[in-house]
């Protein structure tokens, strides 16, 4: 289980599905208490990335390491110990807020009143407890994300993977996310690998930043030297230099 | 660790009681408690009381006890395809494979999941058989005046064959949903699909109305002690015999394995081999199945050629934005797997019925004309032409209202182009059984063309009539959203009882006021103006009552929320 | 028809359903030409508004005018000239990009060669012109929003409301949806009033912003001026002291 301080490393990996390539000969490394912000246009390869090393998806080649086991072969002590929060996560819409996280602690082997307690602050703590009985499928999309991030960090996973975890948060929702991401990483040496398009976000909660495009990882760095290197003003305008994405005005107004 | 099927059971049981779940354990008690009252007391008692009511046990008990053997297998193969094709048909309407995920990542083994939703289900379709299997079993008992013990034998030979039917299925479900996956060309087949597997229920379903005793005798033969649901069955009838209360002998009970073919200790074993040997095949294939395939979302990307022949003579005939919303209609409608295959299933079922009919009234020794059947048909094609058209047929979900209503006058616009798409799928949906009937019944010209009118006709009634109940209650997000099947139902009742409702009032006018509205217009028209008349009724009144259904509905469409 | 150069205005538009009071005495003024920024925690009350706006729904009472017509009037002609993006758009997954936009296209009723020289160049600025032709269920999410936002302005409104349009989308793609909001409200006179949880993105693309909580606009003025105003660095944190939602570090870490 040693891990010398390193949570993800990640070699050579590649996946492919048919002739699309997704991830291409990735080479990572994510230290333990880590933040780490992943970015890239939509079909990058976040997502298959993020499932990689969830134990969910095998690589097509290359290795990776996580929690100082392989992905490949201790798969399901990956995933005990990691907590997922998908992109379009699929919740059942009619078990209400406090059953499903139940339902979710159960599966982690946490029963009873500490269950109980752990559940009831979570969702007061996300200003959720005057609607903890309702079905689900009564819940706005933002409610809905809350309770999910509620579900990811019930059980206190070592390592914690995040798709897209605040597109739908209203910003103090999204602030108290941002806040737990940080006191979470400071005081228990939780990881966080989180994909986002928010570089605002990513520039605020991540400590390092990876860019991804097309499958390749182009640039790493923590959001400063990021932006220094690109000499830009921000991650966001770092991230269109790197990425690619500024047009010019004419083209713009050529439609009409 | 090895509780974690424990927990999924208990969700699925949770998302099935969620409608009442402020009292959810005390309801769910008193619902078994109320089928296991129904099925030991109630039900038999009320069947008995119909029996004695029609014929008296004894003179029927015969009839009974040859019929059971054979009644028992059809009754099997019934329930069978039911409980593993039904499951198997809702759950593929609606695939969602997200909820795997985080199964997936909280390291619950597939097995775990499949073990889970299998227990998970059993409360629900217990109470179905426990409900339903006593209407067709007490009649039996009741014949044999079977013992408790006997009883108990049969109930749980059932029960038995139940669990590893759901058991079967529930491994079906899963491996097809984990196949098709989390795209949307994965859903619409799966829709497709599902929609074929209903139909493999439903003839069978036509079969057992129409040659309840034939069927029997068929099922009675050789060719079926090889399928499974035949080892239950005759499990059933063994324990029946064998327990029997009206002293059938040694012998008598021997002279029915000449008929079972099977004894009893070989259905039970191969029964058993046949439940349990699923268990570890399921067990064992899930896991492969499952983690291969979990979450790979690349998909065949399809790119449109250039526009057909058709098309473009839509667009020729058809200029302005009409004809380009009738176009796109058209293209969005004819991709849809799940659309064709409804399309398909109409028409089976349109080419179907007139089959049943001709060989009933050839096995009653009657002279078959088609004529006779016009009604029907009508009515069946009524079938066909709602059943394509109303809910998703006409709008995906209610998240896609809002591109209808925030374009001016969009309603009208878009139910212009959706009718007009609709007219123009009438004419295979009416083609296809006319060309069969034609075919297989050697019919003139004349008939053919007067039967393609009429069923053209009701079909066009019918898309009206489908279209404009679902304009009036579009707020459904899937199809098994309540509101969905509501419309499917209402626009189903609906042209069916129009097709149906001017024979119903002429009958009532004749019985209860004494007017005989048919003598009247046979007077009128002439025996052959009659025909044409009673014929032209029901598709007339469709129309009308699908123009009020269109206009209610394209008004409710455009109107502004509340 | 924009009178004293005024799009959009409420006068005690009130909105409830059953017992809950989505919209409480909203009073607002949009300016046209303006790009109005419209905030708020989930469920306060922003979607409500915009479908009352654009001619959707009915408020119980009160009264708002766009572009000088009364909304509960008109309504054929407000959806004109106003377009929609609502925040769960569903699209035809069975259409190609062309197919889909030629469709919005005509139920605006318009059709023929100025339709379709429109969809290329819009589909061109977004970057889809080489995927025009491919089914809408082949895309991404990012990509499929790109469409939705070229299909409000097929038929060149004159109010465009957006809810959350960049939620979803990359930073590249939101860089363009940003730049497209910027010109042509300022090249056409367009009035964009975006509902959204982005704060760097209401405040690089708006040039007013309304804070909406509980149903009544609290806060309203240029974003500079309210951040000012909060004595803030930037606008969520702005938004955080108007709104509250600064949790203790202690009650993040008490649930465990």
């Amino acid at each position: 289980m040693s891990n010398n301080g390193i949570s993800i490393q990640t070699l050579g990996l590649n996946k492919t599905f048919g002739a699309i390539q997704a991830v291409r000969n990735l080479d990572l490394e994510v230290a333990s208490g880590g933040r780490f912000g992943f970015l890239g246009p939509n079909g990058a390869g976040k997502t298959t990335t993020v499932r990689m090393l969830s134990g969910l998806m095998k690589p097509t080649s290359g290795t990776a390491t996580v929690l100082g086991m392989d992905i490949v072969q201790k798969a399901g002590e990956i995933k005990s110990m990691t907590g997922l929060l998908p992109e379009t996560p699929g919740l059942y819409s009619k078990l209400s807020a406090i059953e499903f996280l139940e339902f979710i602690g159960a599966l982690n082997n946490l029963e009873g009143e500490s269950l109980r307690r752990r559940i009831d602050s979570l969702l007061t703590m996300l200003g959720l407890e005057s609607r903890q009985d309702d079905l689900l499928d009564t819940y706005s999309s933002g409610m809905k994300q809350k309770v999910l991030v509620a579900s990811t960090i019930l059980h206190e996973p070592r390592l914690v993977f995040l798709d897209e975890p605040t597109s739908r948060l209203d910003p103090s929702a999204g602030a108290l996310v941002k806040d737990l991401i940080h006191v979470l990483a400071e005081e228990t040496e939780t990881t966080f690998f989180i994909c986002t398009h928010q570089t605002s976000f990513a520039e605020d909660a991540c400590d390092i930043v990876g860019i991804i495009n097309d499958g390749v990882l182009v640039t790493v760095g923590s959001p400063e030297e990021i932006v220094a290197s690109t000499k830009t003003k921000d991650l966001e305008d770092a991230y269109l230099k790197i990425v690619g994405g500024q047009i010019d005005r004419s083209k713009l107004l050529a439609w009409r | 660790m090895t509780r974690k099927w424990y927990h999924i059971a208990k969700a699925e049981f949770f998302v099935l009681t969620a409608g009442m779940r402020k009292h959810r354990k005390a309801m769910a008690g008193l619902m078994f408690a109320l089928a296991a009252i129904w099925a030991i007391y109630l039900a038999p008692l009320i069947i008995n009381t119909f029996i004695q009511l029609i014929i008296p046990m004894e003179t029927i008990r015969t009839l009974l006890m040859v019929m059971f053997p054979g009644l028992m297998r059809t009754v099997m193969l019934f329930l069978w395809a039911l409980l593993l094709l039904f499951p198997l048909s809702f759950s593929l309407q609606e695939i969602k494979i997200g909820q795997w995920e985080i199964f997936l990542s909280n390291n619950v083994k597939t097995r775990d999941i499949l073990t889970g939703t299998f227990v998970g289900k059993i409360p629900m379709y217990g109470l179905i058989v426990m409900v339903f299997a006593p209407l067709l079993i007490s009649p039996f008992m009741l014949a044999f005046e079977v013992s408790l013990l006997g009883q108990a034998v049969v109930y749980t030979v059932i029960a038995l064959m139940v669990l590893s039917t759901i058991w079967l299925s529930n491994f079906i479900t899963a491996m097809v949903q984990a196949r098709l996956g989390d795209s949307a060309r994965g859903n619409d087949i799966a829709k497709a699909l599902s929609v074929v597997i209903a139909l493999i229920v439903i003839v069978p379903m036509y079969g057992l109305m129409f040659f309840m005793p034939q069927l029997s005798d068929i099922l009675g033969m050789n060719a079926f002690l090889v399928m499974p649901f035949t080892w239950p069955a005759d499990l059933v009838s063994w324990a029946a015999i064998t327990f029997n209360g009206i002293g059938l002998t040694g012998s008598q009970i021997l002279g029915f394995g000449a008929i079972l073919q099977l004894d009893m200790l070989t259905s039970a074993l191969l029964m058993a081999a046949f439940g349990l040997a699923f268990v570890p095949i399921a067990i064992t294939a899930a896991d492969r199945v499952f983690t291969i395939s979990a979450g790979v979302r690349t998909e065949t990307v399809t790119t449109v050629g250039r526009e057909n022949i058709f098309i473009r003579g839509v667009r020729r005939v058809a200029k302005g934005p009409f004809g380009a919303l009738t176009v796109v209609s058209l293209k969005d409608y004819g991709r849809k797997a799940q659309n064709l295959s409804k399309i398909f299933y109409g028409v089976v079922l349109a080419i179907i019925l007139p089959i049943l009919m001709q060989q009933m009234s050839i096995m009653d020794g009657d002279v078959f004309e088609v004529e006779t059947l016009l009604p029907m048909i009508t009515i069946m094609i009524g079938v066909v032409g709602v059943f394509p058209f109303a809910g998703t047929g006409f709008l995906e979900s209610k998240d896609q209202l809002w591109i209808i209503r925030s374009a001016p006058k969009g309603a009208s616009r878009f139910m212009r182009a959706r009718i007009a798409t609709g007219f123009m799928m009438a004419v295979p949906l009416s083609l296809a059984p006319t060309l069969a009937m034609t075919f297989m019944f050697g019919l003139t010209p004349l008939t053919a063309i007067q039967i393609f009118i009429t069923s053209f006709v009701v079909v066009c009634g019918a898309v009206m009539v489908a279209m404009g109940v679902t304009a009036q209650n579009p707020n459904y997000e899937d199809t098994k959203s309540s509101a969905h099947q509501t419309v499917l139902m209402t626009s189903m009742m609906l042209t069916q009882f129009t097709l149906i409702g001017p024979l119903f009032a002429t009958i009532f006018l004749d019985i209860g006021l004494g007017f005989n509205l048919f003598g009247f217009m046979e007077s009128i028209f002439g025996i052959s103006g009659f025909y044409v008349v009673e014929m032209l009724l029901g598709p007339t009144a469709l129309l009308l009552v699908g123009g009020l259904m269109l206009y209610l509905g394209t008004r409710s469409l455009g109107k502004v929320e509340v | 028809m924009a009178r004293n150069g005024i799009t959009i205005r409420t006068e005690r538009l009130n909105k409830s359903f059953d017992t809950v009071r989505a919209v409480r005495n909203l009073d607002l003024e949009v300016m046209s030409g303006s790009r109005f920024g419209f905030l708020g925690p989930n469920g306060a009350g922003k979607t409500t508004t915009v479908r009352i706006l654009s001619g959707l729904l009915k408020q119980t009472s009160g009264y708002a005018e766009v572009c000088g017509i009364d909304v509960s009037k008109d309504r054929d002609d407000i959806k004109a000239i106003t377009g929609l993006l609502p925040e769960t758009p569903g699209l035809y997954s069975k259409l190609s990009a062309v197919e889909f936009l030629e469709f919005i296209g005509a139920l605006n009723g318009r059709n023929g060669d100025g339709l379709h020289r429109r969809i290329d160049s819009l589909l061109g600025i977004l970057g889809l012109e080489g995927r025009q032709d491919d089914l809408l269920e082949s895309y991404s999410s990012g990509m499929k929003q790109k469409v939705l936002v070229a299909s409000t302005l097929l038929h060149e409104p004159k109010v465009v409301f957006l809810d959350e349009p960049t939620s979803r989308l990359d930073p590249s793609a939101s860089a363009i949806v940003k730049d497209l909001i910027l010109i042509l409200a300022e090249e056409t006179d367009t009035t964009f009033f975006i509902c959204t949880h982005m704060t760097n993105f209401a405040e690089d693309v708006c040039d007013v912003i309304g804070i909406l909580n509980e149903g009544e606009v609290i806060t309203r003025g240029a974003p500079q001026d309210i951040i000012e105003a909060a004595g803030a660095r930037n606008l969520e944190e702005a938004y955080l002291n108007i709104v509250g939602g600064k949790v203790d570090r202690e009650v993040l870490l008490a649930w465990r």
